[in-house]
């Protein structure tokens, strides 16, 4: 056998992140009752999806006014991705959308699912697919479709 | 309001070069089942394991390869009763006891499990003999631990 030149090593670095109250409450709405929450920004009046607790424009709180939205919207902007990474949802090639949900005024990007991409034009309309078992993360939504 | 948690795990691959003097020690671990090591040309004093070609005391280098017996005995042990938090990958289930062993020959020490031995009976300056994998994979756990010598 040849000579050893070189060890292969794996550090493995678990942790937890406390998501904090706007996005466990917007959580807890997409895993208690299929629901997308957003929350109005007090200054700009827009909608951000997935919430946060400053509006990154105006620095003003948002998460006195929580605004109930569709689980429908229009695609934005989309990619296939065929590159292998760690840290990916699902295997590649797989697409992936910015989808701007009915009533927000951000984007949220998510997979795309139950149509080639070929077929997929910009500003086509898409509607969320719910896991049936959901944990509280953004897989509560498997993915969207094209709208029914 | 029940706060949520982000359970994550980053995983971190690496490839560390060992450089020709480690390399040398775990090639020979692995295909011959040979300790070796390197002797200093000036102040003679034996490396096992070697980790550099350079003795860090006379800052010449070291070519000389010598075998030593894979007998030795215990400097100074430990047991270790904490389970390490990931990323240390210990290399067995807590408790084990971990020793400084210097081989027949060698100026150095080298850290080994113990084992086939009950922790209390462990004493320093006990005489103890390598135990060798059947299946040797270029590792320092080629050799599985160190016994205690009748």
């Amino acid at each position: 056998m040849a000579e050893i030149k070189e060890i292969k090593g794996k550090i493995v670095v678990p942790y937890h992140w406390s998501y904090g109250a706007t996005i466990t409450k917007f959580f807890q709405e997409t895993r208690e009752n299929k629901k997308i929450y957003g929350a109005r920004c007090t200054k700009c009046k827009g909608v951000l999806v997935p919430p946060v607790r400053l509006c990154g424009r105006c620095f003003a709180p948002t998460e006195e006014e929580w605004v109930e939205l569709s689980d429908h919207g229009r695609l934005v902007s989309f990619t296939t991705v065929y590159l292998p990474f760690p840290g990916q949802p699902t295997e590649p090639p797989y697409t992936y959308g910015m989808i701007r949900l009915d009533g927000a005024d951000t984007d949220f990007p998510h997979l795309i699912k139950e149509i080639d991409e070929d077929k997929m034009k910009v500003d086509m309309r898409l509607q969320a697919v719910w896991s049936e078992e959901r944990k509280g993360n953004l897989f509560d939504i498997k993915y969207f479709k094209p709208e029914e | 309001m029940e706060p949520l948690v982000k359970e994550g795990n980053i995983t971190v691959p690496y490839q560390w070069t060992t450089g020709p003097a480690v390399g040398k020690f775990l090639t020979e671990l692995r295909d011959n089942k040979k300790i070796m090591g390197l002797r200093c040309p000036k102040c003679k004093r034996l490396f096992v394991p070697p980790l550099e070609l350079f003795c860090g005391r006379c800052f010449v280098e070291m070519k000389d390869w010598v075998e030593v017996s894979e007998e030795g005995k215990v400097i100074s042990y430990t047991v270790v009763n904490l389970p390490l938090p990931e990323p240390c990958q210990p290399p067995l289930p807590p408790p084990y006891a971990l020793a400084a062993i210097r081989l027949e020959g060698a100026d150095t020490e080298i850290i080994h499990l113990l084992g086939e031995v009950e922790f209390e009976k462990i004493k320093i300056g006990m005489p103890v003999k390598a135990v060798w994998k059947e299946k040797r994979e270029g590792s320092i756990l080629d050799i599985e631990h160190f016994k205690p010598r009748g």
